[in-house]
């Protein structure tokens, strides 16, 4: 039994999720966006297993249980988002998000 | 023998490996291009799966590695090297919108970090990941369980429309001809 302390694991989680956050607003680049959602389920999957840790029996299984249907949902959502960053490559030969800004009509 | 150890590296690893995966966030924030970022993402999962590990989920570990830096990282990475050919090599920095939105996450994250304060301690019978027990439980078939298997086959039925769609997608015209059969060379 070693000795890492929830807090700390949550504190780790809680600094990866504003990076994730802080990735998908500051930078224009379609690719690191993609990639800033990935850091953030990465940083709920680590909460989730932080928290199972707190509980007993059942739910400590549950806890670490959820992540792996949160990485299936993850590999789904960049194989969708990586076809759609191909779809849109095709019309306008860019990667820069600031060259959508049109298709919110 | 070493046993008497783990109190200290338990704790040393995981702040190694904390460190490791906080600097990679900040150079996935601030990379030049996204293959860098792409390979700053993967240190930040290879040293998740550590720690992962040091928090008694072995299984989880290793699906880290296997299928985040494994093969959905390799499908990014793939797929910046095929359109590596855009007409600007430009990659677009910070500018001043940017900035000013970097202080949402700033202010999410203090926040985030403050309410984290209460102290719960790690309960005595925590069930450690290992394969066999994830597995009986995600496929307890008996009425009374979970039901984590109708979960798992639903996952199932959204990676296969996951990856149906994106072939729709990604092809260029869903009614290309069919390709030309070469006549039999008679002789």
């Amino acid at each position: 039994m070693n000795h890492i302390e929830p807090f700390q694991v949550q504190t780790l989680a809680a600094v990866l999720f504003a990076l994730g956050i802080a990735v998908v607003l500051a930078r224009r680049n379609l690719f690191l966006l993609l990639m800033g959602v990935e850091l953030m389920l990465n940083a709920v999957n680590l909460s989730f297993l932080g928290f199972s840790r707190t509980f007993a029996g059942e739910a400590s299984i549950a806890g670490q249980l959820t992540p792996v249907f949160i990485i299936a949902i993850a590999a789904s959502e960049a194989c969708v988002g990586l076809a759609m960053v191909i779809c849109i490559f095709r019309g306008r030969d860019t990667l820069d998000s600031d060259a959508y800004a049109d298709m919110k009509e | 023998m070493l046993h008497s150890l783990d109190i200290y590296l338990g704790p040393a690893y995981f702040w190694l490996f904390a460190g490791i995966a906080v600097l990679c966030g900040l150079g996935l924030l601030l990379a030049r291009h996204p293959l860098n970022g792409a390979i700053y993402l993967i240190g930040v999962m290879v040293s998740l799966s550590g720690i992962y590990a040091l928090l008694d989920s072995p299984f989880l570990a290793v699906l880290q590695v296997l299928v985040y830096a494994g093969a959905i990282m390799m499908l990014v990475v793939f797929v910046i090297m095929v359109l590596n050919q855009a007409k600007d090599h430009q990659i677009p920095f910070f500018d001043w919108f940017s900035l000013v939105s970097l202080a949402l996450p700033v202010a999410l994250g203090a926040a985030l970090v403050g309410a984290v304060g209460e102290r719960t301690p790690v309960a005595a019978g925590a069930v450690r990941g290992e394969v066999a027990t994830m597995a009986a439980t995600m496929f307890d078939f008996s009425r009374a369980g979970p039901g984590y298997y109708l979960l798992f086959e639903l996952i199932g039925v959204l990676l296969l429309a996951a990856v149906v769609g994106a072939l729709v997608l990604a092809k260029r015209n869903l009614d290309s001809p069919p390709p030309e059969i070469p006549a039999e060379e008679h002789h």
